[in-house]
């Protein structure tokens, strides 16, 4: 009882705080931009020669887009409209890509960059940690500083030119991987192993430059993580007092060194509902990262407003379930 | 050792050929594969083009809606589509009479009738959100069928432009609608019309949910649409639209022969492309290279309503203090044909309108008896072209343009000393009260590159003249919210009297800039006068006088030979360059595309009439 009293209910308010108060600075923000989305939408059908309006028509379609858009009433009205949708998770129609609903067209592109982002998060945090564990542990050994050398050349690497040095290699001089898209040209939805296979063809790529720059950065906080770890009086202790090396170094040194490297993983976990917008531009990949992009550039609020909500509650309950589950990692939390 | 590694490079290689072929099930020799105008399609089931937003050029309004008329602005050829001649005006331009081309089919067996056409401009006007909805309403009295192919429409007021509505000037129109799908459609806005049933040459075979890529599959009964009728069959037997990604993806893919058609690229793009397949042609198979018929010109947009450039002599001066064949070469680098008046100097309005106003050009005169004409600009820039890039130039004028204005710094300062304008010691302009001379160019910041370049150029000219000049480059929702309101000095931007189309009729640009409609700074305007050009009267005369001709009226030309006269006078925006594109051609699977030794209808692979090209394209029979 106590425990739900001074640890959960603390730590639900200030999770539905955070909630509350990024939603309404993701309400504001837009409109504060100069950006008209009806202009925007106008602007699209007459910049470019296509449709040709008279002026009384342009002036009675700017009234119908606005209505049609939810964009009538003040900043407040609007605000609570807002809140009033948000419950049932309805985002409105997409102001870019009308009438098409939100939700329809995030449920659409996001299971792409979950499937891509999370997989290579996984491996990525699997593998570098396990290698920086090992490196910190054993950072005398050779092997340990190649390691390190090679990470540290990887990890400043900026993404976009990780990105491009493998669409170079592997799509252009070797064209082993495809050029585009989340499967090939022609092919169908459906679950079947042919099509599963052909994703994950697809995937493969993007997958590798994400994983390579991600166990950079995973194997670098790790390795100084254990490498601090290894000098603290508990190991030495432990070492003393005749432990097994796996356990300690299991047991001892990279557990501890684990816990900040959860935490950083169940925020990134949370980053996946933005997408990854270099990602899906540099290899065409399917994902919500593209859309926010354009929704913005577009003044598309809903859109933005359908991803931004997504990111900020999925990040706010990554960390409200860390905090939740922490103690089950650290028996210290427990007896506090 | 050295063979083992060979043998594992070569089987990688094929493996992986095998492995990244764009049409793993369709015969690739079948196929024309046509970059998709927007980039991925966000909403990529919903084929219903007359809904605000709607994305039509990847495919729907290419190969499947069908329009009543085409014109091709590049060589104004006239398109009975689904109507079987042009519209039938009664005397005092109250009623259309519209005839329909009989034979033609709905790709679902339903034939398409009057029915259709009252049915699809009766549900648009009754549904106020839908594209035209508005239009329709202020147009159209009643609409009924006399026969199954004849269609008339009363008229709310006289108009004889009624018809622009449904017909493709450029990019679309109103699209027909089929009435045994729509009529049993409860809310129109929301209907996604998924499959499409269709009325063009092809229907849709599959398309990616994630919006990618969407194929297209020839009609059995391809005689039975409007293309087949007037032009034959089409020869692909598969469409691809299918979007790569940034241009490097596309050079590469039409490299590998895997794109024919590609949307537009940057000079530089091109130029590697150029380099890695021979097959790859935009409009000229030398320098320039670019197709340069598109029917918008840029300009620098001034401010009109904004102090000092609501003054005409600053608005010269600032013409006058610009290189023109600077901006080409430097700017572009040669590849651009250059507009003197405010319209758009396509192969089209050349012959109509720049060729027999020249002689005007070359004797007007600004106020204090100047003539500020230069006839000698194309053959400069040809001239540099032949030292260049080795090349012969038969007409240096169709590529570059007839002429464009003097590049005299002289001039334009006098123009502003008149006005009270001084310098201060380091050559620095000075308004008339002596607070420094700034201007803002606004741009686009990562589309329309071309506009992007001009303002760059522009302003490098600007400030040699000694204009402190700012360039903020904007994306596109800020651009448009405050080239709305007129929130800028001058911008670097398109459309309005800069456009032009297939027909000599221009009313459907200059409307906006009547005085009725003048909007003061602040207000988003509902016409392309954002630069708050106040017209003078006579300006007001000619739009009144052409809105009440037929478009092929003889009155119509003159009228519009005037109206560019005043805009030259006055100067409200500055014409500069046309609107080109590098869409470049692959001649490896298919040919005969239009080009400047064939330019039969315009390149253009994102607009409606594209759907016109395909019969005329051949097979190379490579497999």
């Amino acid at each position: 009882m106590k425990v739900l009293k001074t640890y959960i209910i603390p730590r639900l308010i200030q999770y539905l705080l955070v909630i509350f108060i990024g939603i309404t600075i993701t309400f504001i923000i837009p409109r504060l931009t100069p950006i008209d989305p009806v202009q925007s939408a106008i602007n699209r059908l007459t910049s470019y020669g296509g449709a040709y309006m008279e002026p009384e028509a342009v002036a009675s379609l700017q009234n119908t887009l606005k209505e049609l858009y939810g964009l009538e009433g003040g900043i407040v009205e609007q605000y609570f409209a807002f809140w009033k949708h948000l419950f049932t998770f309805d985002f409105g129609p997409s102001l870019s890509m009308f009438p098409t609903p939100v939700t329809e067209i995030i449920a659409n592109s996001l299971p792409w960059s979950f499937f891509l982002l999370f997989f290579s998060l996984i491996i990525s945090w699997i593998i570098g940690n396990i290698l920086g564990g090992l490196a910190g542990y054993f950072k005398e050994k050779k092997w340990s500083n190649v390691l390190a050398v090679v990470a540290m050349s990887i990890y400043p690497i900026p993404y976009y030119v990780m990105a491009l040095i493998l669409v170079i290699l592997f799509v252009y001089i070797f064209p082993i991987f495809p050029m585009m898209g989340g499967y090939s040209v022609g092919l169908q939805p459906t679950f079947s192993w042919s099509f599963l296979l052909d994703v994950l063809r697809h995937s493969i790529l993007p997958a590798i430059s994400l994983i390579l720059v991600g166990i950079g950065w995973w194997f670098l906080s790790m390795r100084s993580l254990t490498s601090n770890i290894v000098a603290e009086d508990f190991v030495t202790y432990a070492e003393f007092a005749g432990l097994p090396k796996n356990k300690l170094l299991f047991g001892y040194v990279m557990r501890n060194g684990m816990l900040p490297q959860i935490t950083n993983l169940a925020l990134q976990i949370g980053g996946i509902f933005n997408g990854a917008i270099i990602t899906e531009v540099a290899f065409s990949y399917p994902g919500v990262g593209s859309l926010l992009q354009k929704s913005i550039t577009n003044g598309d609020f809903n859109l933005m407003m359908g991803i931004s909500v997504l990111s900020i509650i999925a990040i706010a309950t990554a960390s409200l379930i860390i905090d939740l589950i922490y103690p089950l990692f650290d028996p210290r939390i427990r007896y506090r | 050792m050295k063979k083992k590694a060979w043998l594992v490079t070569f089987v990688v290689l094929l493996v992986g050929m095998a492995f990244s072929q764009v049409l793993p099930n369709i015969p690739r020799s079948e196929t024309l594969i046509v970059d998709i105008l927007h980039g991925r399609v966000g909403n990529p089931g919903n084929f219903n083009l007359w809904i605000p937003g709607s994305l039509a050029g990847h495919g729907p309004q290419q190969v499947l809606m069908d329009a009543l008329w085409y014109v091709d602005p590049q060589t104004g050829e006239w398109i009975n589509a689904l109507a079987a001649q042009e519209p039938i005006y009664n005397d005092d331009f109250t009623q259309i009479t519209i005839k329909l081309r009989q034979g033609l089919y709905w790709s679902d067996g339903v034939p398409f009738t009057a029915d259709d056409v009252v049915f699809t401009v009766k549900n648009i006007a009754s549904h106020p959100g839908m594209n035209s909805s508005a239009q329709i309403q202020m147009y159209v009295k009643d609409i009924y069928k006399t026969d199954d192919y004849t269609v008339v429409i009363e008229l709310n007021s006289p108009n004889p432009k009624a018809h622009n509505i449904f017909t493709s000037l450029v990019y679309g129109a109103l699209f027909i609608q089929p009435k045994h799908i729509w009529e049993k459609v409860d809310n129109p806005l929301a209907f996604t019309f998924n499959p499409p049933v269709s009325l063009g040459p092809y229907v849709l075979d599959s398309y990616d949910p994630q919006g990618y890529w969407f194929l297209f599959k020839k009609r059995e009964d391809w005689q039975r649409t409007s293309v087949g009728q007037l032009y034959g069959e089409p020869k692909p037997n598969y469409v691809l639209f299918i979007y790569y990604g940034t241009d490097d993806k596309k050079v590469a893919a039409q490299a590998r022969h895997e794109l024919d058609m590609i949307f537009d690229l940057t000079p530089e793009a091109f130029e590697v492309l150029r380099a890695r397949n021979e097959y790859s042609v935009v409009w000229y198979e030398d320098f320039p290279w670019a197709w340069m018929d598109d029917v918008n010109s840029r300009g620098m947009f001034l401010n009109n309503a904004r102090y000092p450039l609501d003054n005409k002599d600053v608005r010269w001066a600032l013409t006058l203090a610009i290189n023109i064949e600077d901006v080409v070469i430097s700017g572009y680098a040669g590849i651009e044909r250059v507009t003197a008046l405010q319209s758009c100097p396509t192969q089209y309005f050349t012959e109509i309108y720049y060729e027999p106003l020249e002689p005007w050009l070359e004797n007007f005169t600004l106020d204090d008896g100047y003539k500020p004409y230069d006839t000698n600009v194309a053959y400069r820039i040809a001239e540099w072209a032949e030292e260049s890039y080795n090349i012969e130039v038969e007409d240096p004028e169709a590529v570059w343009g007839i002429g464009w204005w003097k590049y005299d710094p002289q001039e334009a300062e006098k123009l502003l000393l008149d006005n009270g304008f001084s310098k201060d010691r380091n050559g620095r302009w000075l308004l008339p009260d002596g607070t420094p001379w700034k201007i803002s160019i606004i741009a686009p910041a990562d589309f329309e590159i071309d506009a992007t370049r001009l303002a760059f150029a522009v302003a490098d000219q600007w400030r040699k003249f000694g204009v402190q000049v700012n360039v903020e480059t904007l994306e596109a929702g800020p651009l448009w919210t405050r080239q709305a309101l007129g929130d800028y000095d001058v911008g670097s931007f398109w459309g309005g009297m800069l456009a032009s189309s297939g027909i000599p009729d221009i009313w459907t640009f200059i409307n906006g800039f009547k005085s009725d409609f003048y909007t003061p700074l602040g207000t988003a305007v509902t016409t392309p006068n954002n630069y708050r050009w106040k017209v003078p009267d006579k300006v007001d005369q000619i739009i009144d006088d052409m809105g009440a001709s037929y478009f092929a009226d003889p009155k119509v030309v003159e009228l519009t030979k005037e109206f560019y006269k005043v805009a030259v006078e006055e100067m409200p925006v500055i014409p500069m360059v046309i609107n080109k594109k590098f869409n470049a051609n692959d001649n490896y699977y298919w040919t005969n595309y239009p080009n400047a030794n064939n330019p039969y209808m315009a390149n253009v692979s994102w607009w409606a009439e594209f759907k016109f090209m395909l019969p005329r394209l051949e097979p190379t029979g490579r497999k």
